[in-house]
């Protein structure tokens, strides 16, 4: 495994608004790139400075590179110098495109001549040839974003910050920078944190990913893990879970649980007419726990089941529910199709299997899930 | 329309003959007021920048004060400057009342807030993030200043341009601790209010119109300086 670039241990800053963020343990590992996903508000902005510095934490530690960051100003200056970061506004000053991007450079004392092949490179990937003379204030938004970018890329910082890069541009620049971008963080392969409110950001350019929300890390992991396996309900519903159901492990063996599903309008406590998902894997869970079982929309397979009513004892999957279509919206290329099985499931399907199906709101559907695709945490 | 007429010819004959009374006139108004500019902006500029760009406490107090100083009324500023200055006051011993000297120390006291006061103002107006961002690219403190200082370039020559205008024009103060005295401290604004006494209109007018003339070149030097990143018509030709 890649040694740690960063690593923040307990960091705490309380704002006069009341707002606290409080960082138990968050690592960044070399040449890898972390991506802080959270709502607006969220405090992910925030960390971004307390981690270049620009914010004095409470309490805490941060420790670059193996090591500690003290309160010395001058320590902090130099560990700056090792970072670069990319604000959600681009920030140029007032000096032609050129000068612009070699200001950071020139308040390093680091010279260009050993950098050229890298300046050829970035104007030419991030298209800003054309620009270098002009006066950023002519320039739109995503051009100014990309100066931005060129302008701490050149630095070839150790540890890169990029602070929502994409958030103020409109859609299709937002779409070509985007893919310029990601395309730049590959071919560099620097140890990057990126902050978005965009998952599917994340799910393009993230190794690891944190989730935060009110000034704390819900969840961090590996890609797949986090998307597939939320800790919580709020990290399962930012990664777009679509279905949360709540129940109860009511029984659990060779590390597949049946959870009796809590209906909407349960009164009684009796289980027996009750829907059963089945869930492999959290080892943490035993009989008698109140679960949530998340469900992602693009796990579930549905059938027509009045052609093939026992179609599903062929499947291998575990859970079969039937119900009602409830809706059917367009979502791009493909339709969310909402399912009634007793609790509500959804399933995203293309338009073709729509219409091969005939798909329509009441008619009669089954809907399969794999219990590995199930992942249950506890409420 | 005689008078005004009369004026402007005794100007032209006044400077192209070389009177050397006037031409000492002149070239004491400028040191003077270029001085006092100077050393104001010394001062000025960097105090507005770090009362603009940093949050502390009594800040809205110091801004009161520069606020207030900035509409100091000049024979305030001389009178301050004399209670200092006289024989018989704390700084007497230097013997500087009545020479070039009092009357710059007059002019920044009147410069400085004005300059201060529209730096100030200026740098607020500039998106407080960019100085993080200067720091995140590996600026310190001192460059930051120098960065912000570019950012608010415009406002800031300005603060300048105001500064000068206020104290070239200014007769209360230089004539409080100058005296007038010819040869010595007698500059154009203190020359005009004697030569108005005298009744010599047309001299009055001639030195008005030296002293329009000076200040219109003084503020298109700091104009060409100011948009030289939009060159202009004039600024071309002179290329």
């Amino acid at each position: 495994m890649d040694p740690k670039i960063l690593e923040i241990i307990n960091l705490k800053k309380k704002f006069q608004s009341g707002f606290e963020i409080y960082i138990g343990h968050l690592t960044v590992r070399q040449n890898s790139i972390l991506v802080i996903i959270g709502p607006n508000g969220s405090g992910k902005s925030t960390l971004i400075k307390l981690i270049d510095l620009l914010e004095k934490p409470d309490s805490g530690i941060i420790t670059f590179d193996g090591t500690e960051i003290t309160e010395s100003e001058s320590d902090k200056a130099a560990v700056r110098k090792r970072i670069s970061v990319v604000f959600q506004e681009p920030l140029l000053f007032n000096i032609s495109v050129y000068s612009n991007i070699l200001l950071g450079l020139n308040l390093r004392k680091k010279n260009l001549s050993g950098k050229k092949f890298l300046f050829e490179y970035l104007i030419a990937k991030l298209d800003i040839r054309q620009l270098l003379y002009r006066n950023p204030k002519s320039l739109s938004g995503g051009e100014q974003q990309r100066v931005a970018l060129a302008r701490a890329l050149i630095l070839e910082p150790e540890l890169l910050l990029l602070d929502e890069p994409l958030a103020n541009i409109d859609q299709p620049s937002r779409e070509k920078l985007r893919n310029d971008l990601f395309s730049i963080l590959k071919d560099i392969r620097r140890s990057t944190i990126y902050v978005t409110h965009d998952r599917n950001e994340a799910m393009l350019v993230a190794d690891e990913i944190a989730v935060m929300n009110n000034g704390k890390i819900e969840q961090t992991g590996i890609k797949g893990d986090v998307f597939s396996k939320p800790a919580n309900e709020f990290v399962a519903k930012f990664v777009g879970v679509e279905a949360l159901i709540e129940g109860r492990v009511t029984s659990c063996a060779d590390s597949v649980f049946e959870v009796t599903v809590k209906r909407a309008d349960d009164k009684n406590s009796g289980t027996e007419t009750h829907p059963k998902i089945y869930a492999a894997g959290n080892t943490e869970i035993s009989e008698g726990d109140n679960v949530m079982a998340a469900i992602r929309p693009e796990d579930v397979t549905i059938f027509n089941v009045s052609e093939n009513p026992e179609v599903f004892r062929n499947s291998s999957a575990l859970n079969f529910f039937s119900g009602k279509v409830i809706s059917i919206e367009d979502i791009g290329f493909l339709k969310k199709i909402e399912i009634d099985c007793g609790f509500r499931m959804v399933s995203f399907i293309t338009r073709n299997s729509v219409e091969r199906m005939g798909l329509a709101a009441g008619k009669e559907v089954g809907a399969s899930v794999k219990a590995s695709s199930i992942h249950i945490f506890k409420r | 329309m005689q008078l005004i007429w009369e004026g402007i010819k005794q100007s032209f004959i006044l400077i192209f003959s070389g009177n050397r009374e006037v031409l000492d006139i002149i070239l004491l108004t400028l040191k003077v007021s270029g001085f006092a500019v100077i050393i104001s902006m010394l001062m000025g500029i960097p105090a507005g920048l770090a009362i603009g760009l940093n949050n502390f406490r009594g800040k809205k107090f110091i801004v009161s004060l520069i606020n207030t100083g900035m509409g100091l009324p000049p024979v305030a500023a001389g009178l301050f400057v004399s209670v200092f200055l006289w024989r018989s006051s704390p700084l007497g011993f230097l013997h500087l009342m009545y020479t070039p000297t009092a009357m710059i120390v007059a002019q920044v006291l009147i410069a400085t807030p004005i300059i201060s006061g529209v730096t100030l103002a200026a740098v607020a107006q500039i998106n407080p993030k960019l100085k993080l961002q200067a720091l995140s690219l590996g600026a310190n403190r001192t460059q930051v200043l120098w960065i912000m200082v570019k950012e608010a370039k415009l406002p800031t020559l300005a603060a300048v341009m105001a500064g000068f205008g206020g104290v070239i024009s200014e007769v209360g103060a230089v004539m409080m601790v100058g005296g007038n005295i010819k040869g010595q401290t007698r500059v154009l604004t203190t020359a005009t209010v004697q030569m108005v006494r005298m009744g010599e209109m047309p001299m009055a007018f001639a030195l008005v119109i030296i002293l329009l003339v000076l200040a219109f070149a003084a503020n298109i030097v700091l104009t060409l300086i100011q948009q030289r990143d939009n060159p202009t018509w004039i600024q071309k030709f002179w290329r």
